[in-house]
C-alpha cells in the first residue's frame, strides 16, 4: 500500500515559506534608485557644453547606455561559458549605472584653457568608461565571484586601475597636485572664507571656497553660493554626485523601502564620521569658517555618491551590525586622512578599496554574543 | 534590542473553524516511534486482535512513551512506514478497523477531588503509560521532564499558548473550546511542579481565546493570563522565558535549572484527558490549511493515513507541491502523501503547484547580512553555513551552531534563499 500513490511531492528542508525579498528585488530597487539620481544628473549636466561642442548631459545619457548595455551583454556571455557563474542581470545593470556614476566629467571654468587640466571628455570618455565596465566585469566581478567572493568594489577597482595609471586628469588629482600654478589650496592648512579671493599665505592663493565655485559651479554662469552648489548642483566631478540632494532623496528611499536589507548604517556612521573629522580639522587648522570644509567633505560626489550607494554594496561589506559601523567610520577616517595629506581629491574611492580589503577582519569583530552566552 | 523579524500569521480563516472530529480510518498505520529517546517495540504480533486505547508498542527505557491502538480491529502487518518525525521510513504496525469501536479498558485515572493526595510519581506513571510526548513538535517524553530532581525548586510554569507557527490553530482553539479542561491539566502540572507561579502565555492576536483564558482561570491562585505581542520566534521555550521572565537561560543549560517550566497547551490538554479520564493519546487535533478548500482544525486518530485527510476534505493531491507537516517554518515536508498522522503533526499544510517553485531557487550569497540581524539567538547563520559547506564543523562549533533553535527565521529572510537553517541543523547533529 506504501507505493500505491505515485510520489510526486517536492521535499525541501525547512523552512518552506520564504519572505518576499529576493536578491532581483534588492538590485530592481537598487536600479531605479540610482537611475533617478543619472537622471537629475543628465538633466542637470544638459546645460554644459564641452569646448569641442558635446553636450554634457548627451555625454552622460550615452554613456549610462553604453556602461549598463556592456555589463548586461557580459553578464550574459560569461553566464553562457562558465557554468558556474550566475546570470544576474540585474546586479550588472546596478553595476554598470554605478560605472557612469563614478566616472569624473566636466569643464571646472577655472581650468578650461589650461593644457594640464583638461578632463576626458565625450568621445574618449565612452572609451574609458566601456573599459571600465569590462574590466569591472569580468575581472573583479566575475572572476572574484567564482573564485570565492568580491574581494574589493568592483566599479571602484576597475576605475582605480583603469585610470590611475593612465591619465591622472580624469581624477581632480592633477589640478590639486599642481597646487602652486593653479593656486588650489591644500586642505591640510588653513581655509579661507568663499569670499576671500586675496591670497592667504603659503596655502594657495584663491580661498577653498572660491576653489569649489571655481570647480563645481555652471561654466559661464555667475557661481552659486558654495552651500548650494554643494548641496544642489555641481557641474564637475562624479556623475553621480552632480546633485547631492537627488542622491540624499533616492538613498533614503531606498533605504526605507528595503529596510534592513540595504546596509544603511554604513552610509550613516561614515556621514556622521565625516562631518565630526571635518569640524576636528577646521578647528585644528583654524579655518576662516566650520562649513566649507565640511560641505566638501561630505557633499563632493565622491562622498556622497560612494556613502549611499557604493560603500554599502553588500559583497564587500562587513554583515554584522558593529562591523558595517567600523567599516563606516574606518572609510571616513581613511577618507578624510587621503583627501588631507595626499592631496587626492577622489580619496573616498582609494579608501573605499581599502576598507574593502579589511572586510574579512572586520566581519570577525563579535560584540553581540549568542543567547546565552 | 530584541529585533525579530515579523512573519505573517496567516490563521485568519482557521482559527475561526471549531475542531471537528475527523472519522476513524480504515487502516491506522501506527509508527512505533514517535518519540525522542528510547525506541519502542511492538508488543503485539499480527494477526492479534486489539481495542481502542489498547498499548501495541513500549519501551523500558526510562525516556519512552509507548504507543496505542487508536482503533480496534486486527493487525494485519508490521513493516516499515515513512515516518514524518524522523524524516525515514521505521517500523510500523498496520491496524484494520472493525469498524465495532471496541474500547479498552481505561488507563488508571483520578477524580479531581483526589489531585492533591495522589503521589507525583502515580501522576508521572499515568502520563507516561498514556503515552504523552511534547505535543508542540519535539516529542520528548512528557512524563521524563516534568520528573523535575527534587532540588531544584521551579518557580514558574509557562503556559505556551503562542503557536508562533504560522497557518496553525490547533492549540487556539484548544485554548477556546477545552479551556476547563486546560485549567484541569495546569492543575495537574501544577502539583507536579511543587506549585510554581503559573503565567498562561499567549497571543493578544488571539482574540477569541483571550477571554476564555482570562475567565477560565480567573478563579485560579497565583495564576496569570498573559496576552501579548510575540512573534513566531517567541513561541520557542527559552525565548519565551526571554521575552516574559527576562533571562537568558545560559547555553547547555535546561529551563528547569533556571526555575521554569515551559509547557504547550495541547500537551496539558493531553495530561488533562489521561489524569482525569484516563485516555492514552490516540488521537490530537490538528489544523488543516494553506491551498486547501476550507481551511479546518481536525480531531484525528493518530495513525490516519495524511492522504485519507486531503481526500476527505476535498484536496486534490495531483495539484499540490508540497505537504508540510508540523509548521511551515519548522515541519517537514512529507515525502509521501501515505505518510500517517503522528502525535507530533500539529498541522497539516497544503502548498499548490507553481507558488513556491520559483522563490526556491537557491543562488549565491551576496553578503547582505540579513541573517545575521535577523537571528533571534544572535548566531552568524551564513559564517556557520560556510563552514558547513566546508566541512569545517569546529569552526561551526566554534560559531556557537549548537545554540541555534532551529526557527528558520535566516533562511526566511535569505535574498538569495540559501538553505542556511538546514546547514546549521546539519551542524547541530
Amino acid at each position: 500500500m506504501s507505493n500505491e500513490t505515485s510520489n510526486e511531492l517536492v521535499v525541501n528542508p525547512a523552512p518552506h515559506i520564504h519572505g518576499s525579498m529576493t536578491k532581483n528585488r534588492m538590485m530592481q530597487y537598487t536600479f531605479i534608485a540610482i537611475l533617478a539620481v543619472t537622471l537629475v544628473s543628465t538633466i542637470l549636466w544638459s546645460q554644459v557644453t564641452t569646448p569641442s561642442g558635446w553636450n554634457l548631459g548627451l555625454t552622460v545619457a550615452l554613456g549610462t547606455l553604453i556602461a549598463v548595455g556592456l555589463a548586461v551583454v557580459i553578464d550574459f556571455l560569461i553566464g553562457k561559458v562558465a557554468s558556474d557563474s550566475e546570470v544576474n542581470t540585474w546586479s550588472a545593470a546596478v553595476f554598470g549605472l554605478i560605472v557612469i556614476n563614478c566616472f569624473t566629467l566636466g569643464f571646472p571654468e577655472m581650468v578650461v584653457g589650461l593644457e594640464t587640466g583638461v578632463p576626458v571628455e565625450a568621445p574618449l570618455a565612452f572609451f574609458y568608461i566601456a573599459l571600465i565596465t569590462i574590466i569591472g566585469m569580468v575581472v573583479f566581478k566575475k572572476v572574484a565571484g567564482i573564485a570565492g567572493r568580491k574581494l574589493v568594489n568592483p566599479a571602484a577597482a576597475a576605475k582605480m586601475l583603469v585610470l590611475l595609471p593612465t591619465t591622472f586628469t580624469t581624477l581632480i588629482t592633477s589640478w590639486h597636485l599642481s597646487t602652486g600654478m593653479l593656486m588650489v589650496p591644500s586642505l591640510a592648512g588653513p581655509i579661507g572664507n568663499p569670499a576671500d579671493l586675496l591670497p592667504t599665505g603659503s596655502n594657495g592663493g584663491a580661498s577653498f571656497g572660491s576653489y569649489l565655485q571655481g570647480c563645481y559651479g555652471l561654466p559661464g554662469a555667475t557661481p552659486g553660493s558654495v552651500e548650494s552648489i554643494m548641496l544642489l548642483s555641481k557641474y564637475h566631478g562624479w556623475v553621480g554626485g552632480a546633485s547631492s540632494l537627488a542622491v540624499i532623496i533616492a538613498g533614503i528611499a531606498l533605504f526605507v523601502i528595503g529596510r534592513k536589507y540595504f546596509k544603511w548604517k554604513i552610509t550613516v556612521s561614515y556621514l556622521a564620521a565625516i562631518a565630526v573629522m571635518s569640524l576636528m580639522f577646521s578647528v585644528a587648522f583654524g579655518d576662516a569658517d566650520l562649513t566649507t570644509r565640511l560641505l566638501f567633505e561630505l557633499f563632493a560626489g565622491s562622498s556622497i555618491f560612494l556613502a549611499f550607494f557604493m560603500a554599502t554594496d553588500p559583497a564587500t561589506t562587513p554583515y554584522g551590525c558593529i562591523g558595517q559601523i567600523i567599516f563606516g567610520v574606518g572609510l571616513a577616517v581613511l577618507t578624510i586622512l587621503i583627501q588631507t595629506f595626499m592631496g587626492f581629491f577622489g580619496g573616498a574611492l582609494l579608501a573605499l578599496l581599502i576598507m574593502n580589503l579589511l572586510v574579512p577582519v572586520i566581519d570577525k569583530i563579535r560584540i553581540n554574543k549568542p543567547f546565552g552566552r | 534590542m530584541a529585533n525579530f523579524v515579523h512573519i505573517p500569521e496567516v490563521k485568519e480563516l482557521a482559527r475561526k473553524t471549531p475542531i471537528e472530529i475527523f472519522p476513524d480510518p480504515k487502516i491506522a498505520v501506527v509508527l512505533t516511534n514517535q518519540q525522542s529517546g528510547a525506541t519502542n517495540t511492538p508488543t503485539i504480533k499480527i494477526g492479534d486482535t486489539v481495542v481502542i486505547g489498547e498499548k501495541i508498542a513500549d519501551a523500558k527505557e526510562r525516556v519512552s512513551a509507548p504507543m496505542h491502538s487508536p482503533i480496534s480491529g486486527t493487525v494485519i502487518k508490521i513493516e516499515n512506514a515513512y515516518n514524518s518525525c524522523f524524516e525515514t521510513p521505521t517500523e510500523a504496525i498496520y491496524i484494520e478497523n472493525d469498524g465495532k469501536k471496541t474500547k479498552g479498558k481505561p488507563l488508571t485515572s483520578i477524580t479531581e477531588a483526589e489531585l492533591a493526595s495522589t503521589k507525583n510519581e502515580d501522576l508521572l506513571k499515568i502520563i507516561r503509560e498514556a503515552g504523552i510526548i511534547g505535543l508542540g513538535g519535539a516529542g520528548f517524553p512528557t512524563s521524563v521532564k516534568l520528573a523535575v530532581p527534587a532540588d531544584k525548586k521551579i518557580q514558574t510554569l509557562l503556559v505556551n499558548g503562542a503557536e508562533g507557527e504560522p497557518y496553525d490553530t490547533a492549540d487556539e482553539r484548544i485554548m477556546i473550546e477545552r479551556t476547563a479542561n486546560l485549567v484541569r491539566g495546569v492543575r495537574v502540572v501544577r502539583k507536579l511542579l511543587g506549585n510554581p507561579a503559573v503565567i498562561v502565555v499567549t497571543k493578544e492576536s488571539k482574540t477569541e481565546a483571550v477571554p476564555k483564558l482570562q475567565e477560565a482561570f480567573s478563579k485560579e491562585p497565583n495564576t496569570e493570563v498573559r496576552a501579548t505581542h510575540l512573534t513566531y520566534q517567541q513561541g520557542d521555550a527559552a525565548m519565551m522565558q526571554k521575552a516574559i521572565l527576562g533571562y537568558e537561560t545560559p547555553s547547555g543549560k535546561r529551563s528547569y535549572e533556571m526555575g521554569t517550566i515551559v509547557q504547550n497547551v495541547a500537551t496539558i490538554n493531553a495530561i488533562a484527558n489521561a489524569v482525569f479520564d484516563g485516555e492514552p493519546l490516540i488521537s490530537r487535533v490538528t489544523t488543516l490549511n494553506g491551498d486547501v478548500p476550507k481551511p479546518k482544525n481536525l480531531q484525528v486518530k493518530i495513525g490516519t493515513p495524511i492522504k485519507d485527510i486531503l481526500s476527505a476534505n476535498n484536496v486534490n493531491l495531483s495539484t499540490l507541491d508540497s505537504v508540510v507537516v508540523g509548521g511551515v517554518l519548522m515541519g517537514t515536508a512529507l515525502q509521501t502523501p501515505n505518510a500517517p498522522l503522528t502525535k507530533r503533526t500539529s498541522s497539516i499544510i497544503c502548498f499548490a503547484k507553481n507558488k513556491t517553485k520559483n522563490v526556491q531557487q537557491t543562488t549565491a550569497c551576496i553578503h547582505c547580512g540579513r541573517c545575521v540581524s535577523a537571528c533571534p539567538v544572535r548566531l552568524q547563520p551564513i559564517a556557520i553555513y560556510n563552514a558547513v559547506t566546508k566541512g569545517d564543523f569546529a569552526k561551526a562549533e566554534k560559531l556557537c551552531a549548537q545554540d541555534c533553535i532551529v526557527c528558520g527565521t535566516c533562511s526566511y529572510v535569505c535574498p538569495a534563499r540559501l538553505p542556511l537553517a538546514y546547514n546549521v541543523k546539519m551542524a547541530k547533529q
